[in-house]
């Protein structure tokens, strides 16, 4: 469980985050949504500790990571993967080699286990066949699979997607959401997804919490968001895409 | 009116200064942390050997241009102002003060920053801003030990060599400008060096290595984990690196002569 307490984050005069709280179950599936450059990415990087609040508490699993050096923090960011917006795979490794790096890097595994959990995530993103390819060559779809296979690479309790459908084509859009759903049900995974784009959020999340103005307006099931009186609410559910 | 145009003007320099500060401070971090890292070498020394390569073997010519460019000057000039004074079979004491302790060291210090300094500067800036190194961190690997440890242990080891070879190439050329230029007999300009070489010319010219090695790999390394704003930002990042890195070298060239020469007088 993942639980943002009074969180505030500035830069400089600028007030990003004021006050938020939010919580994340296991096994959920949660949305932030709200328009291009509230926030919503910060949230996510708060959450791995990848960033400190200027004020409020992040637990992860009841741990206040707020106040954890950089080397305290690496064994509870395991428990969490993360699919960036631009997906930052390594250019330079192949597929294969993107999703055994941190396998290699952090855990001390037998070479015959590294390869059965990189052929597993490979078979699940169905990327077989692509192994020995660059980044460069895929298309984005198929980087972003690579890119969940990566971050599933040390059997995390949650996903961090930040923009998963960003930049994708229909077809691809509706894949990641499938790949993201079925995370769910074959992995008992939750997930954390922030997102400007509202029919992704009715089409795979349990909750939603909506950001706008650097603070929470909304945050419950993703059903009740109908029931919403609040006008940007009302508005975006009009709009269906917050572009603002 | 105009109290409060001084009023704006101060504050704007105080938040600059107040930057300025901020970022010695996380320089100085960083630079720390890089250090602390250097334990961890054993692990990562695959990728020692591969910055070994790029800032040792691969920079070779650059330094061979510098200090063969640096030997052949450096002859040619003073050989024919040491003429005017009937002084010409001191040409070889000369060239290797210049190309020992002072411009052939400060010139291989300034081809490096523009090299391995600008390729450190880029090659980070670009993993910064596309969250590469948000994804090392993210996934549980220290980014400084496993991307400026690497590249600070190995330039510490490389720019040693280089060095040498950069002294070695200089004074050859000089010799050779020398005998084919100014018709000096060989064992004449070479007499003129052995005898009278110190402890202090290769204390002065060896010192320097580790010092360059620091300032380049340190201030290109910062300033391509602080990119920000897409690919002008890698840009700027860059630029700033090799300009910060080039005017420490300058300074720190001129400090470490005066010390060791103030030291071993």
């Amino acid at each position: 469980m993942i639980e943002l307490r009074n969180v505030t984050l500035r830069y400089g005069e600028k007030v990003i985050l004021d006050k938020i709280s939010l919580t994340v179950q296991d096994n959920t599936i949660k949305a932030i949504l709200g328009p291009s450059g509230v926030g919503k990415s910060t949230i996510i990087k708060l959450m791995l500790g990848l960033i400190k609040p200027n004020s409020g508490q992040v637990f992860v699993d009841g741990v206040d990571i707020t106040p954890l050096k950089e080397a305290d923090l690496y064994p509870i960011r395991r428990k969490m993967g993360i699919v960036f917006q631009g997906n930052a795979l390594f250019d330079s490794m192949t597929i294969s080699q993107n999703m055994s790096f941190f396998l290699r890097e952090n855990l001390r595994l037998p070479d015959e286990e590294i390869n059965r959990r990189v052929v597993e995530q490979i078979r699940f993103a169905g990327l077989e066949g692509y192994e020995d390819q660059l980044p460069e060559s895929l298309s984005g779809g198929m980087k972003k699979r690579v890119a969940i296979g990566r971050a599933l690479i040390f059997n995390p309790k949650m996903i961090l997607f930040d923009e998963p459908t960003a930049g994708l084509d229909p077809v691809s859009s509706r894949k990641i959401l499938n790949l993201i759903a079925s995370l769910k049900k074959s992995n008992d995974l939750g997930a954390v997804f922030v997102t400007h784009i509202i029919d992704d959020v009715f089409a795979i999340a349990d909750e939603v919490a909506v950001l706008y103005q650097s603070k929470i307006i909304f945050d419950g099931p993703t059903a009740q968001l109908h029931d919403s009186q609040h006008p940007f609410i009302k508005s975006i559910l009009s709009d269906k895409i917050l572009e603002l | 009116m105009a109290a409060t145009l001084i009023g704006n003007y101060v504050e704007s320099k105080m938040l600059r200064f107040k930057e300025l500060v901020l970022t010695m401070q996380e320089f100085f971090y960083f630079a720390l942390r890089s250090f602390a890292t250097l334990p961890k070498a054993k692990r990562y020394w695959r990728d020692v050997l591969d910055q070994a390569l790029i800032c040792g073997v691969e920079s070779i010519p650059i330094v061979l241009v510098s200090s063969i460019s640096i030997g052949a000057l450096m002859s040619m000039e003073v050989g024919n102002l040491l003429e005017e004074f009937g002084a010409k079979t001191m040409l070889g004491r000369s060239t290797s003060n210049a190309v020992l302790r002072e411009l052939g060291p400060l010139l291989m210090g300034l081809m490096l920053s523009a090299r391995y300094g600008s390729r450190n500067g880029a090659e980070l800036g670009a993993m910064q801003i596309s969250e590469q190194i948000d994804a090392l961190r993210a996934f549980g690997t220290d980014p400084i030990a496993k991307l400026v440890m690497p590249r600070l242990l190995a330039a510490l080891i490389m720019f040693v060599p280089l060095i040498a070879l950069s002294d070695f190439a200089g004074l050859q050329t000089g010799a050779l400008v020398a005998q084919f230029y100014h018709k000096l007999d060989p064992g004449i300009f070479w007499n003129s060096i052995y005898p009278r070489l110190l402890p202090k010319d290769f204390v002065v010219s060896f010192l320097k290595a580790p010092v360059f090695a620091i300032i380049i790999t340190l201030v290109s390394s910062f300033n391509g984990f602080s990119a920000r704003g897409g690919t002008a930002g890698v840009g700027r990042s860059t630029i700033k690196g090799i300009v910060a890195s080039s005017g420490l070298v300058l300074v720190a060239n001129f400090y470490v002569s005066k010390l060791v020469l103030d030291i071993m007088h």
